[in-house]
């Protein structure tokens, strides 16, 4: 009996540690990555004496969002994201917290166990509004499942803001809810870009061009394809197709090889994303044609890059989650402020990469 | 009294971690302790609470559902497209729960009857019914019901929420079937020896599919919860939440074995894991810690509860 309650008080002081433990050890964490980060850009600016894409790209969303807000208010921000599994998250976290650290507040960034926990992210939401944080970040991974957690934080005047992926705004109307500002991914324009690239730098005298899409009805997929398409048509081009093939690279091979037989005079390929258009760039590689055929896609992958760098592809639309973190931050203390905010946050900056500058995107995060 | 003590020995230790926690949790931040913060861990315990409910049954008789987590996107499912195409709230929600028994019953059935293991029984509802919702949704979510529906997993009478009177609801009446009656002994008594069981008459069978439909109904009311609350049955809703239950149950000293089980502890645990999630989001600690403390925890009280069994048959 005696050793049992030896025992019992023995596992419960280990918990109490770990417990203690964990909540110092992450908070010295926190800190570290944020330093060593600004310390590496200042080098590479010391370097190269003329800014990266990466560097006008952060003066870009300094300039989008002035009047800045003052620094060192101490404010505690949050931020709730998707999985930190997928690395688009990780690289969002650390542009919070590099930006908390530099305007002197302090941010706290939960992630969901999964990409599809959407329960549990409505939880994260709930159990932050308990704590004093004066505005929080979400990227919510559904339009509806943060709703209901918005509405009571507006009950708490604790001003939200979306990163990334947006809610439903007729089910958050519905609910009698508001946000307080949108940071927002333009794919319509990164659509735009891609296509743009083709009709400036197309050689030859052919004016068709074809649009290989991603899966249809899903938001990043049909936005872009809507945007090439407006693009080319602008520009008096004629898009002889426009094939959904799902974000998957072989059904993207097989839509290529198909067109080019149809098309033999085609100029260019817009792709909905670096994994389909790679496949295309390899349909045309085997029938010869790569060399009169521009392909255009969007992500930056590292495959992408390396085949920019080698010339077989032409070029992509770059996008930063870090940027996108650190205009949230931004966006909030503003908010706090009690600037408007409601206006901007829909300029989150991208870059077009081509084989004149990809040497120029190694610190592009 | 040294032999009473004994017997409720891992009670008394669950009992402890809860108190420790919320002591040191208390200390460690000032709003932990407020009642809107216990009322939040209530609400987010529940959905928990009901599952894990049900899961103990089914581990008390010495066997397992890995589907619950697919019946609570499934119930969800039929509830979502009974609402929108009209059907009355009440109505679509007692359809949904009605289904949800009948799964449960298809898997005792299939259990019972077909003496296939229930791991792979349950593993293959698991997926057909996730296979089916993905098909019949397109993999998109169904949004926007009436406040009478969402009124189960939002609404509040007086100050609490919907959902904590639920579940605690449940916890009782569940407490009340495995302890006080017929089939809760049965239940028991099977997963001590079925055989035995067997032979006093007793027709095991049935017992397995009332106790698999009552495990099935308790996934429905908590798919009912899940989507009342997001207001939007979502297609993977419940993904991975078995084994949530699974770890409640056997932490709050239900073995896996069977023959062994209770409701009060089960309860406690679903409040431990979540006042560690809550906590830690408290104290701003990253949830990827929370997921190596509850795999602790539960390795310590498993060690215990066993040692205790061991020693208690030794004597």
């Amino acid at each position: 009996m005696k050793k049992k309650l030896v025992s019992m008080l023995l596992c419960v002081t280990m918990v109490s540690a770990m417990v203690m433990g964990c909540g110092s050890s992450s908070e010295e964490k926190t800190e570290e990555p944020a330093e060593e980060t600004q310390e590496e850009t200042e080098d590479e600016a010391e370097n190269d004496g003329e800014l990266t894409l990466f560097e006008q790209a952060l003066a870009q969303v300094d300039e989008d969002f002035a009047p800045l807000p003052a620094k060192d208010s101490g404010v505690k921000l949050a931020a709730i994201e998707s999985t930190l599994a997928n690395s688009f998250w990780v690289t969002m976290q650390e542009g919070y917290e590099d930006a908390a650290a530099e305007y002197g507040v302090e941010i706290d960034v939960q992630a969901t166990d999964s990409d599809t926990d959407t329960e549990g992210q409505l939880n994260i939401l709930e159990n932050m509004l308990i704590k004093d944080y004066a505005a929080i970040a979400v990227s919510p991974l559904t339009g509806d499942c943060l709703i209901s957690g918005i509405v009571n934080a507006n009950n708490e005047e604790v001003p939200i803001i979306t990163t990334g992926n947006e809610v439903d705004a007729e089910a958050l109307k519905a609910a009698g809810g508001t946000l307080a500002g949108m940071i927002t991914v333009d794919f319509k324009s990164q659509g735009e870009m891609g296509a743009q690239y083709i009709v400036d730098n197309n050689k030859s005298d052919s004016k068709k061009v074809a649009i290989i899409a991603g899966n249809e009805g899903g938001t990043q997929a049909d936005a872009r394809r809507d945007g090439a398409k407006e693009a080319f048509e602008a520009a008096g081009y004629e898009v002889v197709a426009v094939e959904q093939c799902d974000f998957d690279v072989q059904k993207a091979y097989d839509a290529a090889a198909a067109i080019m037989e149809k098309n033999p005079d085609l100029a260019g390929f817009a792709c909905g994303n670096d994994d389909m258009a790679l496949g295309v760039v390899k349909a045309l590689q085997e029938k010869d044609l790569k060399d009169q055929v521009m392909v255009v896609g969007v992500d930056f992958t590292e495959e992408a890059k390396e085949a920019i760098a080698e010339g077989t592809y032409d070029a992509t639309v770059a996008m930063s989650p870090y940027l996108m973190g650190r205009e949230a931050v931004i966006m909030m203390l503003k908010a706090l402020e009690g600037q408007e905010v409601s206006s901007i946050g829909d300029s989150t900056p991208m870059a077009l990469v081509n084989a004149d500058n990809v040497a120029q995107m190694s610190d592009w995060h | 009294m040294k032999k009473k003590l004994q017997q409720h020995s891992y009670m008394i230790f669950l009992v402890s971690i809860l108190v420790v926690l919320i002591v040191v949790l208390s200390i460690a931040s000032p709003f932990f302790l407020s009642w809107r913060n216990c009322r939040n861990i209530l609400n987010q315990s529940a959905i928990y609470m009901v599952l894990s409910v049900g899961m103990t049954f089914v581990i008390c008789m010495g066997e397992i559902d890995l589907s619950v987590g697919s019946v609570i996107g499934f119930s969800g499912m039929v509830m979502g497209m009974l609402c929108v195409a009209g059907v009355p709230s009440i109505i679509a929600a007692l359809a949904g729960l009605a289904v949800s028994s009948i799964i449960g019953m298809i898997n005792g059935i299939l259990v019972a009857y077909g003496k296939i293991s229930s791991f792979i029984v349950t593993l293959a509802s698991m997926s057909v019914l996730r296979g089916f919702i993905l098909v019949w949704t397109n993999a998109k979510p169904i949004y926007g019901f009436s406040d009478i529906f969402t009124f189960l997993g939002s609404g509040k009478i007086g100050p609490v929420n919907v959902p904590i009177i639920l579940s605690l609801t449940i916890a009782v009446i569940g407490a009340v079937i495995l302890h006080k009656t017929l089939l809760g002994n049965y239940c028991l008594f099977c997963g001590s020896s079925a055989l035995a069981l067997n032979r006093s008459g007793v027709n095991v069978k049935k017992v397995k599919i009332a106790v698999y439909a009552l495990c099935g109904l308790c996934a429905g009311i908590a798919g009912m919860i899940v989507t009342a609350r997001l207001n939007s049955a979502e297609p993977l809703a419940g993904q991975g939440y078995e084994m949530d239950a699974i770890a409640a149950a056997v932490l709050g000293g239900t073995s896996m074995q069977g023959g062994k089980g209770n409701v009060a502890g089960t309860v406690i645990a679903c409040l431990i894991l979540n006042i560690l999630k809550n906590g830690m989001i408290l104290l701003s600690v990253s949830s990827h810690y929370q997921e190596v403390l509850t795999g602790v925890i539960l390795v310590i009280a498993v060690l215990i509860s066993e040692s205790n069994r061991r020693k208690r048959s030794e004597i």
